[in-house]
């Protein structure tokens, strides 16, 4: 029946071939156009996985505590002395442009210049205090020397100034929509003003300017991720020549170029049609799409061309081309858009949108590469060069052929699948060491040298701050912190997760509240207690203002921030484990400790997320292989035989992950899952080729030998060309496509290799011949 | 206002004064906890017992140095301010919630013999003449003494040390309403910061707005002497015929023994000295806010010795190797020479 159709279809294109072509040329020339508005997009929201309970929790207290998306900046005084009139110009005017950027919450601008930043000390008859920066403030020595003694006054060293005085801070918090259009903030424009606006007006020799906070990273990001066009180009002129050397033909060089080239447009172009920007992370799907686009080319070249070579016209050739691929072809890549698809029961929104973008282009190629090429191909008069003699090429490749094809015998295939046992188990034994989250300091998307990361390592080097910072909130009734009793048990829990490996410093309301006591009993540190009395309590506790972050407006709601000394995932679980322990002991009806806020809060939800996140997509991605194989083949041993080796496959890429500190994170997640719908290919082509035979009764090893002759060399050539693809991402500016693209080339060559030595050992087995 | 008004405000709420010393070692106050970091939480004394150190602090804390530091449990989580040894092995802790502990092991055991969360004000000091005779002061002119070693503590009010004006307006509180008698006296005495015992047996306490007074009956009377200067004092220690008191805002004065002609030394700091300890016959060591050490002199010259950024100091002790160990806000450290 599926035949049927499948010649009804095949005649029906080839008489209307002038009008597909068309209708392709004018829907390219669409989306082409489409493509062209599409926008970089990296929002923080699509980072997060938003139904985790950690996540609700940040959601939920965002507004009160403006959550995880911050910037900083650090002025940098290269004398190593910022007490100058030029510094504290530059400083001033930093503070103001920072202050004037849209999306800035300007409420939350924190620096010594902003009012809030206040100085008390205790003298003889009560409190002195005032700004940091006096009313009446001057670029004058006196002036600076007076500032100088009010920061030391202030405890401001070390948050707000360089514990070296070689630096100060600029500190904002980030609305997630822009207050001008009530648009979401378009992340990475902002991104650019802070290197415009600040960086670029601010730094001179003397003065250099550090900034940090996922709308930069982001920045960052989408610059490096730019920097991929060049290997985009790079990748395209080596599957070129590549393409050349197998066809031995400029036009069936062209031609599948062209035609995956095609399917990259058309991918870019309904991503904007559905309304999708391009992020960063999903930017290595035009190069999936494109590789695989070749890929499949190459099987339809090699078809067209062996018919040619068998003495059909081109016309006739390609008909018959289409007519054999369009079903092993079109499983292929339904299964690798099923791959994908699996990704979108992944709860973090960049997955799912690599999911969508990545299927979106898959699923083109079916128009492009199994469709569009053999019509246009028929177009064309290739000539037959068939020569009477096998040349020395053919018979080095029936060589090789002849060699692969021992595999599929009993005596090579034993050997094949000890082997396979034992790397196997092998492989497993590293994979379980697979370490979960980012392995690095800094911003891991990015490489250690960064501009980034050293700006990172500036600030975590000369303040005593840190970005890894997370937030436990304590959840309570209004007025909560008026209570010895509430402000006691959080000063209890404060202290014994302080007391975690990982964990540098800690800060609450409690903790400040015993400081602001202290300093109401003469700074005398004997003090530094929660008094009992209520009435001494609220007079502490009214020192704190709420845009300290302490505190909600009606003290309901209390963070306890976590400062950690990074953010591996070892410390995340470490710190998290003891916050659940402590937690679990001391929630009552009046008090819970809640995860989590904070940038690390937000880590430690991802990581969770793609940790649970894991079985089940790999269970989804096998599940729809399993049942695709299934519906093809219409063979249960013919499924187990594509599946065992990529199963094996996909164990090693882990062992891999762990050998080469790749951590399991939201960019190496889909990976495995489009490693395997990917590499599922190899075995459909070759298994397809060779089931008809075996029902047919043919032994194993012929049947392997004549897929290898007929597909074997497009095999062989697709690993090669999907792994080429991928891995100039090896040399990308961005740390996540490096690992993403070490991991991809490593699947694809591996699973290549799979399919022509696992695979016939397994078949050998399955199909034993009788004695 | 001044942050002394706002306290008396704040004792106003409280209804008790003179507890018996029959109190109850509560269930309520739960015992501390052995914590990695106990070693760099806020220590507000260490002693010399003559054998060891011994640290108290935040939380109940209280930390054994032979060699090493070790975390002691104690049955008491609220803050230790004070710790006195009389001999190698007696020795007292005080803090808030009018906290006494006794250890009879050097400190390596502690007991709990006084704790009043209703009195809600600290012991800031505790001073043993012998084994038996001790009294321990703190907040708003808290003074209990005891006679047997710490078994029972009896509370008393010193109130010739009240202010003339204090002492007419109590007095017509006392004839007109008794419970707001009781309340306001137990609010209007000043802190009492220190107190220590001179080489002649006589007494010298110090305390909050410019107290500093002398006893010559182990501390049944006080008399204020001639210091005339309103800041706080937080520490005082005798050296060569001198005595030094020192508190508020790097303020420090000196007097002879007659205690009657005080003199100010001229400091490099304005942070308010919380410790002190002789170095040598001619030397002191000051330790105090804002993380500031410094060598003062017999001759009254002065140096700062080190300051430590962004952290308080409250101790100095030297241990049995001659290192000089301080305690403060970040816990407890070596001073490098």
């Amino acid at each position: 029946m599926l035949e049927k159709l499948v010649n009804g279809f095949e005649l029906f294109l080839f008489r209307n071939r002038t009008w597909v072509v068309g209708i392709f040329a004018l829907l390219t020339l669409f989306l082409g156009y489409q493509a062209s508005q599409l926008k970089m997009d990296a929002a923080f929201i699509k980072n997060i996985p938003l139904n985790h309970s950690y996540m609700q929790t940040y959601l939920k207290h965002q507004k009160d505590f403006g959550g995880a998306n911050s910037i900083m900046v650090a002025v940098e005084d290269t004398s190593g002395n910022i007490f100058n009139a030029n510094y504290f110009d530059t400083l001033k005017n930093v503070h103001d442009q920072l202050f004037f950027i849209p999306g800035v919450e300007r409420s939350q601008v924190k620096s010594i210049f902003s009012p809030s930043t206040r100085f008390t000390e205790v003298v003889e008859d009560g409190f002195a205090g005032g700004p940091v920066i006096p009313a009446d403030f001057s670029t004058t020595q006196t002036g600076l020397d007076t500032v100088r003694d009010n920061i030391e006054k202030a405890g401001i060293v070390g948050r707000l100034i360089a514990n070296d005085y070689s630096a100060a801070m600029v500190s904002a918090q980030l609305m997630d929509f822009d207050p001008q259009t009530g648009k979401p903030l378009d992340t990475i424009a902002f991104a650019a003003q802070l290197e415009n606006e600040l960086r670029g007006k601010f730094e001179t020799d003397k003065v250099k300017i550090h900034i940090i906070g996922f709308a930069k990273m982001a920045g960052d990001v989408a610059d490096g991720a730019k920097g991929v066009l060049l290997f985009f180009l790079i990748a395209i002129l080596i599957t070129a020549v590549m393409v050349y050397l197998f066809s031995k033909s400029i036009i069936l060089t062209v031609l599948p170029l062209v035609c995956s080239l095609m399917a990259v447009v058309w991918q870019l172009g309904l991503l904007t049609v559905i309304g999708f920007g391009l992020d960063p992370m999903s930017i290595l799907v035009p190069f999936l799409v494109f590789a695989i686009g070749v890929s499949h080319g190459v099987q339809m070249i090699n078809a067209v061309r062996r018919r040619v070579m068998d003495g059909q016209t081109t016309k006739a050739a390609a008909a018959s081309a289409f007519r054999n691929l369009l079903v092993p072809g079109g499983v292929a890549l339904l299964s690798d858009t099923v791959g994908f698809i699996t990704l979108l029961s992944i709860d973090i929104g960049i997955i799912r949108e690599l999911a969508i973008s990545a299927s979106l282009g898959v699923g083109v190629i079916i128009f492009t590469n199994l469709i569009l090429l053999p019509l246009v191909i028929s177009f064309t008069e290739l000539k037959a060069v068939k020569h009477a003699q096998p040349t020395a090429e053919e018979v080095r490749a029936e060589a090789i052929w002849r060699f692969l094809a021992k595999f599929a015998t009993p005596k090579y295939a034993i050997v094949v699948i000890v082997a396979t046992i034992a790397l196997y188990f092998v492989g497993l034994q590293q994979a379980n060491q697979m370490k979960i989250g980012d392995l690095q300091g800094g911003a891991p998307a990015l490489h250690q040298d960064s501009r980034y990361n050293l700006d990172t390592f500036f600030i975590t080097d000369h303040f005593s701050i840190t970005t890894d910072v997370m937030a436990v909130i304590v959840e309570a009734s209004p007025e909560a912190c008026t209570y010895h009793d509430m402000l006691i048990q959080i000063d209890e829990f404060e202290w014994l997760v302080r007391n975690t490996p990982g964990i540098e410093s800690t800060v609450s309301l409690a903790s400040v509240a015993k400081k602001v006591n202290a300093g109401f009993n003469e700074g005398n540190p004997k003090w530094e207690v929660l008094p009992r009395t209520t009435a001494s309590l609220v007079q502490a506790i009214g020192q704190i203002p709420t845009t300290s972050g302490l505190l909600n407006g009606d003290c309901s709601v209390m963070p306890v921030y976590l400062f950690m000394k990074d953010h591996k995932a070892e410390t995340i679980e470490t710190v998290v484990a003891k916050v659940k322990a402590v937690a679990a002991k001391m929630d009552n009806e009046q008090l819970q400790f809640k995860l989590a806020s904070g940038p690390v809060g937000v880590m430690a939800a991802t990581n969770e997320a793609v940790a649970a996140a894991q079985l089940p997509m790999m269970l989804y991605v096998y599940g729809a292989v399993f049942v695709l194989c299934l519906i093809s083949f219409k063979s249960f041993k013919a499924t187990v035989a594509v599946i065992i080796p990529l199963y094996v496959v996909s164990t090693l890429a882990q062992a891999l992950m762990t050998q080469l500190d790749i951590g399991l994170a939201v960019s190496t997640l889909p990976v495995i899952a489009l490693g395997v719908g990917i590499g599922v290919d190899y075995g459909i082509y070759i298994l397809s080729t060779m089931s008809s035979k075996l029902s047919n009764g043919m032994p194993v090893q012929q049947a392997y030998y004549e897929a290898l002759v007929e597909r074997g060399s497009a095999v062989i050539f697709t690993g090669l060309t999907l792994a080429i693809g991928v891995s100039t991402w090896f040399f990308s500016a961005l740390k996540f496509q490096m690992d993403m693209g070490i991991l991809l080339t490593f699947m694809f060559v591996v699973n290549m290799l799979g399919a022509i030595i696992i695979l016939p050992a397994l078949a050998a087995v399955f199909w034993r011949q009788p004695k | 206002m001044s942050f002394r008004i706002l306290h008396c405000v704040a004792a106003l709420s409280i209804s008790c004064l003179f507890i018996s010393p029959s109190f109850s070692a509560t269930s309520e106050a739960p015992s501390s906890q052995i914590q990695p970091l106990a070693i760099s939480s806020l220590i507000l004394d260490i002693a010399d017992t003559g054998q060891r150190l011994v640290a108290v602090g935040e939380r109940g804390h209280v930390l054994v140095y032979d060699g090493n530091w070790q975390q002691v449990t104690t049955p008491t989580s609220v803050q230790l301010t004070k710790v006195f040894f009389i001999n190698e092995t007696l020795g007292w802790a005080v803090g808030h919630d009018a906290t006494i502990l006794h250890t009879q092991d050097g400190g390596q055991t502690w007991q709990l013999q006084m704790q009043s969360r209703e009195i809600e004000k600290p012991f800031l000091d505790i001073l043993f003449l012998n084994e038996r005779e001790g009294m321990a002061i703190g907040a708003y002119g808290l003074f209990y003494r005891t006679n047997d070693g710490g078994a029972n503590w009896s509370a008393e009010f010193h109130e010739e040390l009240l202010v003339e004006e204090d002492v007419s307006y109590l007095a017509e509180l006392k004839g007109s309403d008794e419970a707001a008698y009781l309340n306001e006296r137990a609010s209007l005495l000043p802190h009492f910061n220190r107190i220590i015992a001179l080489k002649d047996g006589r007494l010298v306490l110090v305390g909050e707005l410019g107290l500093v007074a002398a006893s010559n009956d182990k501390g049944i009377t006080f008399t204020r002497t001639g210091f005339d200067y309103d800041g706080s004092m937080f520490n005082a220690i005798e050296m060569q015929d001198a005595v030094y008191v020192m508190g508020l805002r790097g303020n420090i004065f000196k007097a002879d023994l007659s205690l009657s002609q005080w003199h100010e030394i001229e400091m490099p700091v304005q942070s308010s000295i919380n410790g002190v300890m002789a170095m040598s016959d001619e030397t002191l060591y000051l330790v105090g806010n804002a993380g500031v050490v410094i060598q003062l002199n017999s001759d009254d010259t002065s140096s700062i010795v080190t300051r430590r950024q962004g952290e308080n100091l409250v101790s100095i002790a030297k241990d049995n190797q001659g290192n000089m160990w301080l305690s403060g806000s970040q816990g407890l450290f070596i001073l490098k020479p």
